[in-house]
């Protein structure tokens, strides 16, 4: 069975740092056999913010008609997300936190409807993967980004536990992070290692 | 002087509990003499950062929108409401992409040092966050702080007071919490009080160290 792997490239900026990082990662997931992966620039991908009206909580869907319907069952569909976003102000980059506020259906779903988000018996094999760049190299200039990334997760059906996060700070020109001593090595072996993880949850 | 007051409403649903908490706090800041406006993004066209770091050069943002305007006039008030809800943890993607767009000062203050903030300014200009969220948890608006931070040290605002109130979704709504619209509505009033004091201490000041020197 080919494992389907979804990326949002979340950077504004093309190839940059996140987006460099995210494709060290999906470079190595490539590598294995019976891998499929598709690479969502988030520039392109034409998301609009939530409107914050609720409907979803009653209607089981967004009332905005934009990319998300694409992208709505591709999240579905995928045993594998990875999400990636540079760090502006602190936080995601406001085209990611669109991204992550448009899953709010899936917590509307999951949350007061109480309908399933992906069948019982794709539960537990699903994995997802945070990506994240900073130009400051202060340590904790990632802490208000991952609770909304968190979210972001639980809500499609993949736990805490699930989540794998590569997250590297004091890289900000572009191609600073090609002269990191340890991020090419830590994206590759993280990309081996969350498909070998996903591939051992299958055969389960 | 009177002191000029903006508020930002971040929420994308109009006239909902964080607006409406903004609305008490800036009729306090009115009932306290205040000049106030209101801005909602919702309202306003403007695009997110490309991330393309020409401003670090030049200073200036390549995208010439309404976002630019708005931080034009952030430049030029005493106090500064920034309002958004809590969504998925942190503020509205509307309210980061203005955030995301103060790059350009940001560059300006420590990349090319043209822009200068000094301690004193500070102390006069004074930022509020007004928020609210569904859930209860208390910790449920630290993710928006360090956000609400960077714009406040971008503007040169003291980060003076949060104006907050969670679990919405069991109250049903702000008007039916018990504190925090009067909460706000005071606070409005006191920002208003205590800028109009530290504006008096300056008309003052030069001539308490002439009599100083005398």
């Amino acid at each position: 069975m080919t494992i389907k792997v979804l990326a949002f490239a979340g950077s504004p900026r093309r190839n940059g740092n996140s987006e460099t990082l995210l494709d060290w990662v999906l470079a190595s997931m490539g590598g294995e056999p019976e891998v499929a992966i598709e690479k969502v620039p988030l520039t392109e991908a034409n998301i609009n913010p939530c409107r914050g009206c609720n409907a979803c909580e009653k209607l089981n869907k967004c009332v905005q008609r934009d990319g998300m319907d694409i992208y709505h069952d591709k999240i579905i569909g995928a045993d594998i997300i990875l999400l990636s976003s540079p760090i502006f102000c602190m936080g995601l980059a406001s085209q990611v936190k669109a991204l992550v506020d448009r899953a709010q259906v899936f917590r509307s779903r999951k949350y007061v409807l109480r309908l399933p988000i992906v069948p019982p018996e794709r539960k537990g094999k699903r994995l997802g993967v945070f990506l994240a760049t900073a130009g400051q190299n202060w340590d904790y200039v990632f802490d208000a980004a991952v609770p909304s990334v968190k979210c972001f997760f639980h809500v499609i059906d993949i736990k805490d536990e699930d989540i794998s996060y590569l997250m590297i700070n004091g890289v900000d020109e572009m191609g600073a992070i090609g002269h990191h001593p340890t991020a090419k090595t830590d994206a590759e072996k993280l990309g081996r290692s969350v498909i070998a993880e996903l591939k051992k949850r299958l055969a389960a | 002087m009177t002191i000029t007051v903006l508020g930002i409403s971040g929420s994308p649903h109009r006239h909902g509990n964080t607006e409406t908490l903004l609305d008490s706090f800036l009729d306090g800041a009115k009932a306290a003499g205040a000049t106030v406006e209101k801005v909602v993004l919702k309202d306003l066209t403007y695009s997110p950062c490309r991330g393309c770091n020409a401003c670090h050069k030049t200073g200036e943002c390549v995208v010439r929108d309404d976002a630019i305007t708005l931080f034009n006039k952030v430049l030029n008030v005493d106090c500064l409401a920034v309002a958004s809800p809590i969504y998925t943890m942190g503020i509205t993607a509307e309210l980061k992409g203005l955030i995301d767009r103060g790059q350009y000062l940001w560059a300006r203050k420590f990349i090319l040092k043209t822009l200068f903030f000094s301690d004193d300014h500070i102390r006069r200009h004074k930022g509020l966050f007004i928020s609210t969220a569904g859930q209860s948890w208390d910790h449920v608006f630290d993710g928006a702080f360090p956000m609400i931070t960077a714009i406040f040290n971008g503007t040169g605002f003291e980060y003076y007071d949060n104006i907050i109130a969670n679990n919405m979704d069991e109250y049903k709504g702000i008007k039916n919490h018990p504190t925090a619209l009067k909460e706000a509505f005071l606070k409005g009033q006191k920002v208003v009080a205590v800028l109009e004091k530290l504006k008096d201490e300056r008309l003052v000041q030069p001539v308490a160290e002439k009599t100083q020197k005398n």
